[in-house]
């Protein structure tokens, strides 16, 4: 059992590692909290489930479509929804948890309240460590998490866009006088932002089917992973989602799966009362 | 160069300067002086764009600043060194220096301006992937003005360099500068009278947001009102 629970905190916390590395970038960056979070990462399940079941593509073109769809469905919202209120956090706040409520009754309505499922990409299951059987699918979504979590990592550390990410959230007004036009960053980080909660939404869609509502604990989930590892580290974003998973998975296990979602801030406060910053955190911030 | 006529810059609702007209003319070293709160960077910030003027007009190579973002301005070749350094503190030096050369006009020849830069400033080159933030405070201000280099400037502006610097220091990284003048235009904004006139040709002083005098720096540093009234003698 206790194998069996690691695994599973393993392949839930590298997606929530991968909504979180989502959140922590549109925050570090423009200081604004997206509260649909949780509803994107359900959207790009829906487009994958639209495209891969009902159009027949196949699935790996229905994933990198439904998240290039999100990414882009990010940008309109930056563009429409977020702009206008810079300067103010305070209404970008109200404005995307509008959008949260309004996006789950849209798929209330057009998708009603069935879990809906695309089709899983591998069949069968794995001897793990001669120990127990485990889901291949279950497997393929945690090599496809940590492939996505190593290019946010790739990006972030060894590109001009991740340099420019860095420079912009630490001195915003420095980085717009090397050059940086923030404006278009801000759009570009803020959709990147929602094609990460996306790039985990059709990675664990085929594990846990999608609802209405199902992106609210997730989006929850991915807040806390970013306080407890600290305001703007990825390797806070990681090591956080990691442990959530798996305090998750064996407290279900062992205590009850009732207190599932209680285990979690009973982890987050005592980190902070520990260290306020959060595990990787800036002292300062 | 540049060509400032006129303008008036406000912070809010509350007017900081009045119509000051400066110009600064290709190669030359010039300083704007003044005592804190005299409005020193709030017309470095008005150049940048990062505050824009309500009247007036800012010139540079003949094109109109105003109306300009930061980032387009830095495009055509004005580089600032900010007070207080604002490095990327959490960034290396190489990736400091990097940042600077963002602009499109510094990014072709990255390699060859960053080996130049360390070779003005040598301590860069042992350090440079340290973490800005671990940096002293000289190499710090080392450091901000390599990183404006790094764009391949035609117009440097300078804000308070000896601001919470040793002497010995200022000194030093005046020097340096002078030994860039024939590369680079500089504009240098100062409280620090006394070494900003020694490493200057012509120098604005700005009180209470009026220009009220200008001149010859070795000029100015003879007179007896601004000796009384900055140089303490």
């Amino acid at each position: 059992m206790l194998a069996l629970a690691t695994m599973n905190g393993l392949v839930i916390g590298a997606i929530y590692a991968l909504a979180a590395l989502g959140v922590s970038l549109v925050v570090g960056i423009m200081n604004v909290i997206n509260f649909a979070h949780g509803e994107l990462y359900i959207l790009a399940g829906y487009f994958s489930y639209i495209l891969a079941d009902t159009l027949g593509m196949h699935f790996v073109l229905a994933m990198v479509l439904a998240v290039a769809l999100v990414f882009l469905f990010g940008i309109f919202v930056e563009y429409t929804l977020i702009r206008p209120t810079y300067g103010n956090d305070m209404y970008s706040l109200i404005l995307t948890f509008i959008l949260s409520i309004v996006l789950q009754n849209a798929y209330l309505l057009i998708f009603g309240p069935y879990p809906n499922k695309p089709p899983g990409w591998v069949g069968g299951a794995t001897h793990v460590f001669g120990a127990f059987y485990y889901g291949n699918q279950r497997l393929a979504a945690l090599v496809a998490g940590a492939v996505v979590i190593a290019f946010v990592f790739v990006l972030v550390k060894k590109t001009w866009f991740g340099r420019i990410i860095r420079a912009t959230s630490q001195d915003r007004e420095m980085a717009e006088l090397n050059g940086v036009n923030t404006t278009r960053l801000n759009m570009l980080s803020f959709g990147l932002g929602c094609a990460l909660a996306a790039a985990a939404g059709v990675i664990l869609a085929p594990v846990f089917p999608v609802t209405p509502t199902a992106g609210v604990p997730v989006a929850l989930t991915a807040f806390v992973v970013v306080v407890l590892g600290g305001m703007g580290s990825l390797w806070g974003c990681v090591v956080g989602g990691l442990i959530l998973g798996l305090v998750e998975n064996l407290g279900a296990a062992y205590i009850s799966t009732g207190y599932k979602h209680v285990f979690n801030f009973i982890i987050l406060i005592l980190v902070l009362l520990v260290r306020p910053a959060g595990l990787f955190g800036r002292r300062e911030a | 160069m540049l060509e400032v006529s006129g303008i008036d810059v406000f912070r809010g609702e509350t007017q900081v300067l009045w119509e000051i007209s400066i110009r600064v003319h290709l190669g030359e070293r010039v300083a704007i002086l003044g005592s804190n709160g005299a409005g020193k960077s709030t017309f470095l910030a008005a150049v940048t764009g990062v505050l824009p003027p309500r009247r007036g007009d800012i010139l540079f190579k003949g094109e109109s600043l105003v109306g300009m973002k930061p980032h387009q301005i830095t495009q055509l070749g004005v580089a600032v060194v900010p007070e207080g350094r604002r490095v990327y503190r959490e960034m290396t030096v190489a990736e400091n220096l990097e940042m600077g050369a963002y602009p499109k006009r510094g990014r072709a020849q990255l390699k060859k301006t960053m080996e130049h830069v360390m070779c003005i400033f040598p301590v860069l080159a042992g350090r440079s992937r340290q973490p800005a933030g671990t940096l002293s405070g000289g190499e710090q201000q080392m450091l901000a003005i390599g990183r404006a280099l790094m764009s391949r400037p035609e117009l440097l502006l300078i804000d308070e360099l000896s601001l919470g610097l040793a002497p010995l220091i200022t000194k030093e990284i005046f020097r340096t500068l002078d030994n860039l003048a024939d590369e680079i235009t500089i504009l240098l904004v100062e409280q620090n009278v006394e070494q900003a006139l020694r490493h200057s040709k012509r120098a604005y002083i700005l009180e209470s947001g009026r220009l009220t005098r200008s001149g010859i720096s070795s000029e100015l540093m003879e007179d007896d009102d601004i000796r009384r009234a900055y140089l303490g003698l």
